[in-house]
């Protein structure tokens, strides 16, 4: 028994100690370098490459300034990253980063920043609330609009104006509202005798476009392309359209140009992938904030047009080659 | 020796969780400690001073200031002690580095020079301060004055530990009721949802009633109809488990997917914004300068552990956890007590969800995802024991604040949010073993009931 309880008791301690160590160890060697301040970031989803992206070329960029740029996930949960905000605002951050989870639901935390002094600039999705929005320094994204609307250039291009077309969209994410609304607009615009007979969501991944696609491809054998609201979904949707045997007639085209995207079109998986400049939106958003600290005018809103990234795009890029954005 | 020993372990075990998370706080206490920008008077009177020995009361003397609200009293402070010592001269500045350019530039257009600047709090990380030789070489040399700064821990500092009971609010009443549920061997899956159907459906009738600029009633119909829709499934579910034998699991398993469904369905899937304005004082406000969620918080758990600990109720939810059978034979409604633990836990969501909703002003329908394991692990930490029979409220309530102060802890240090995880899931591995390892006799003084063994 006393054995026993000498036994427990050592496992107690080791694990105490292990314990306090990965705190440690974690947050230690980050007191150590004094820099001009530290900036929080909080985005969406952190598993995305994408944003991975952004958060890296931010880090990087802000370390150039001497700032040092920690990178929260959101987990696409605004009530999270509400947390999350007020933690910068606690430990008085010089800036925060933020790309609402939940464009309509971020307000508060803009709020509270900005009651506590610390500028908030906005990247890729903007906060829907008026008066959040008027205290947001400044914002910058993708047009996702534009964007749309080069996907439906493709798009018409592609099936010669004529067929019927499906959409698999993700209406929970404004960017991608904006890309679907860009891509409507265009084909109105140009009298287009395309036929839209169905928009789905295939939430913005993969497995979920994947069964869209199979269930819209049972609903319409009779399609002849497919807008994927993003890289993930068309791909999905690519999946469906090889299982069903039908590759050689129906055209996908997705939106994003993300590295898989990229070499999809070069294989002729992905017909056009309008391009985003995740880096270009990452370094601005620093600048942005260097220019604020030093009183220079900032633009509210910086909008970066995308741009075409078709099969001639793709055969001598660099970026496609090493796997980046 | 032997005598020391077991009263060394039976204080472990007593205060075994409440020490662990003593310890962490004290933890991030230490390694928080932070140089601190000081406000209000003291601040404001070293300013002054400073000022008042750089610069003659003829000069022209900038006092500048951030948004922020205590940076704005600190200056308009210093203005009026430098106006009593006839400093006559004083201009403020107040709002972003853009303002303090433009108030210069009009300084320099009217061809005057600041003979000094006091510099408050946040503006003190302006980069104008180092641009200010070239981009005005007319000034000349310009004195700044910036305040002493001082060493607090950020995580010590109120507005933190304030923010800390706000992130867990939510998880900590919602685990009032599963500690109920997990007393009676079962377990509720389905309260994560139901914060985003609550959130979702008092948010809709609020914008029905009247929207943006409706009055403060509707926000109370708008709550109560959240948390009875949330209390009606809670009722159901319960009923299935208790009438039925259907596992707990399985039922509140299907209940999560339908509550998530209904939450998205009722609202296309878009948060539901535009509320009205009294909405976010639940979540936001506060009652004699506390915190109304610090203020509900303490009532709901004083209100629990008597009810646990004191009533006939509370004792037969025990016995049923402890032995079905047994407490069947002795005449406890074990059905009725059953249903009750659902109903609880359901509307403690439902609680928890309007909480969400004024907190982010919003209703959003993919609130709460996953909260429900968040919310078990707080109530395991907590040391009620999942077998059931065992487990105590206040438990709860210290291992709710340890998942709290993890995650707060780690925002302050800037972990990534990766090895947050990580780090997060191995705290409550790790609490969870020692509390096994003690015995799980954990906090049964905070209420007098032995748990089983």
């Amino acid at each position: 028994m006393f054995r026993l309880n000498m036994g427990r008791s050592l496992v107690y301690w080791v694990l105490a100690g292990a314990f306090a160590l990965t705190l440690v160890g974690c947050g230690g060697n980050r007191l150590e370098q004094p820099s001009r301040g530290r900036i929080g970031m909080t985005c969406m989803d952190l598993t995305n490459p994408y944003f991975k992206l952004i958060a890296n070329v931010m880090q990087k960029e802000a370390a150039r300034h001497g700032y040092e740029l920690v990178a929260l996930d959101g987990n696409n949960d605004a009530a999270k990253q509400n947390n999350q905000m007020s933690d910068f605002v606690a430990q008085k951050y010089s800036a925060i980063f933020l790309n609402p989870a939940d464009s309509r639901a971020a307000g508060e935390g803009v709020k509270k920043a900005h009651a506590a002094g610390i500028p908030v600039f906005t990247f890729d999705v903007q906060v829907a609330d008026e008066e959040a929005k008027a205290l947001v320094v400044s914002h910058i994204g993708s047009d996702n609009y534009q964007g749309g609307r080069l996907a439906a250039e493709s798009m018409m291009e592609v099936t010669a104006d004529r067929g019927k077309i499906a959409i698999i969209s993700y209406p929970e994410i404004s960017s991608c509202i904006f890309r679907v609304q860009g891509f409507r607009d265009y084909l109105k615009e140009h009298h287009s005798q395309l036929d839209i007979v169905t928009e789905l969501s295939g939430k913005g991944n993969r497995n979920d476009g994947y069964a869209t696609a199979t269930d819209v491809l049972q609903a319409h054998p009779d399609i002849v392309a497919i807008f994927g609201v993003n890289d993930p979904s068309a791909l999905g949707a690519y999946a469906a359209v090889v299982k069903a045997g039908r590759e050689d007639d129906i055209t996908v085209i997705g939106f994003d140009a993300s590295p898989a995207g990229k070499q999809a079109v070069f294989e002729k998986k992905l017909y056009d992938t309008p391009q985003q400049f995740p880096r270009k939106m990452a370094v601005g958003t620093v600048d942005a904030f260097m220019k604020y600290l030093e009183g220079d005018a900032l633009p509210k809103t910086t909008l970066i047009p995308c741009a075409h990234y078709r099969y001639a795009d793709s055969v001598n890029d660099e970026s496609r080659i090493k796997e980046q954005w | 020796m032997v005598k020391t020993r077991i009263q060394l372990k039976k204080l472990l075990s007593d205060y075994g969780m409440l020490a662990i998370l003593l310890l962490l706080c004290l933890f991030f206490s230490l390694l928080t400690l932070k140089q601190q920008q000081p406000q209000g008077q003291s601040a404001a009177k070293q300013l002054a001073n400073a000022v008042a020995q750089k610069a003659s009361p003829g000069e022209r003397v900038l006092v500048v200031a951030g948004t922020q609200k205590a940076s704005q009293d600190t200056a308009r402070m210093v203005a009026e002690m430098l106006g009593r010592r006839s400093f006559s001269r004083v201009m403020e500045v107040r709002g972003t580095p853009r303002d303090l350019r433009l108030a210069l530039d009009r300084l320099r257009d009217e061809s005057e020079r600041p003979a000094a600047i006091a510099v408050t709090s946040e503006a003190v990380e302006w980069r104008v301060w180092e641009i200010l030789p070239e981009a005005y070489p007319e000034f000349g040399q310009v004195t700044l004055v910036t305040p002493e700064t001082y060493y607090w821990p950020d995580f010590l500092k109120l507005s933190n530990l304030l923010a800390v009971v706000d992130r867990i609010v939510v998880i900590a009443i919602i685990a009032i009721g599963m500690t109920m549920v997990i007393i009676t061997a079962g377990i509720d899956l389905s309260v994560g949802s139901l914060i985003a159907l609550a959130g979702v459906i008092s948010t809709l009738v609020m914008k029905q009633l009247g929207g943006l600029g409706a009055p403060a009633w509707t926000v109370a119909a708008g709550f109560l109809i959240g948390i009875v829709s949330c209390g009606l499934l809670g009722a159901f579910g319960g009923f299935l488990v208790a009438r039925f034998k259907v596992a707990p699991f399985i039922t509140t398993l299907a209940l999560m997917m339908v509550a998530r469904g209904l939450a998205f369905s009722i609202t296309g899937g878009f948060s539901i914004y535009q509320v009205p304005d009294a909405l976010t004082w639940l979540g936001q406000g506060r009652s004699l300068g506390i915190p109304n969620t610090v203020i509900l918080l303490a009532v709901l758990y004083a209100g629990a552990h008597i009810f646990m600990s004191r009533t006939t109720l509370g004792r037969y939810i025990y016995a049923v956890g402890g032995n079905e059978e047994a407490a069947r034979l002795s005449g406890v409604p074990v059905a009725g007590v059953i249903v009750f633990v659902y109903i609880v836990s359901a509307v403690a969501a439902g609680v928890g969800g309007c909480i969400q909703a004024s907190q982010l002003n919003a209703g959003t329908p993919n609130a709460g995802l996953m909260y429900e394991l968040y919310v078990i692990a707080a109530v395991v930490v907590g040391g009620t024991s999942l077998s059931g029979g065992s487990g105590t409220i206040l438990g709860t309530l210290i291992g709710a604040f340890i998942i709290s102060v993890v995650q707060n802890g780690m925002n302050l240090l800037g972990i990534e949010s990766y090895t947050q995880n990580v780090v997060l899931g191995l705290v409550i591995l790790g609490a969870v073993l020692l509390d096994r390892l003690r015995g799980g006799a954990s906090l049964a003084f905070l209420t007098g009931r032995g748990s089983a063994d």
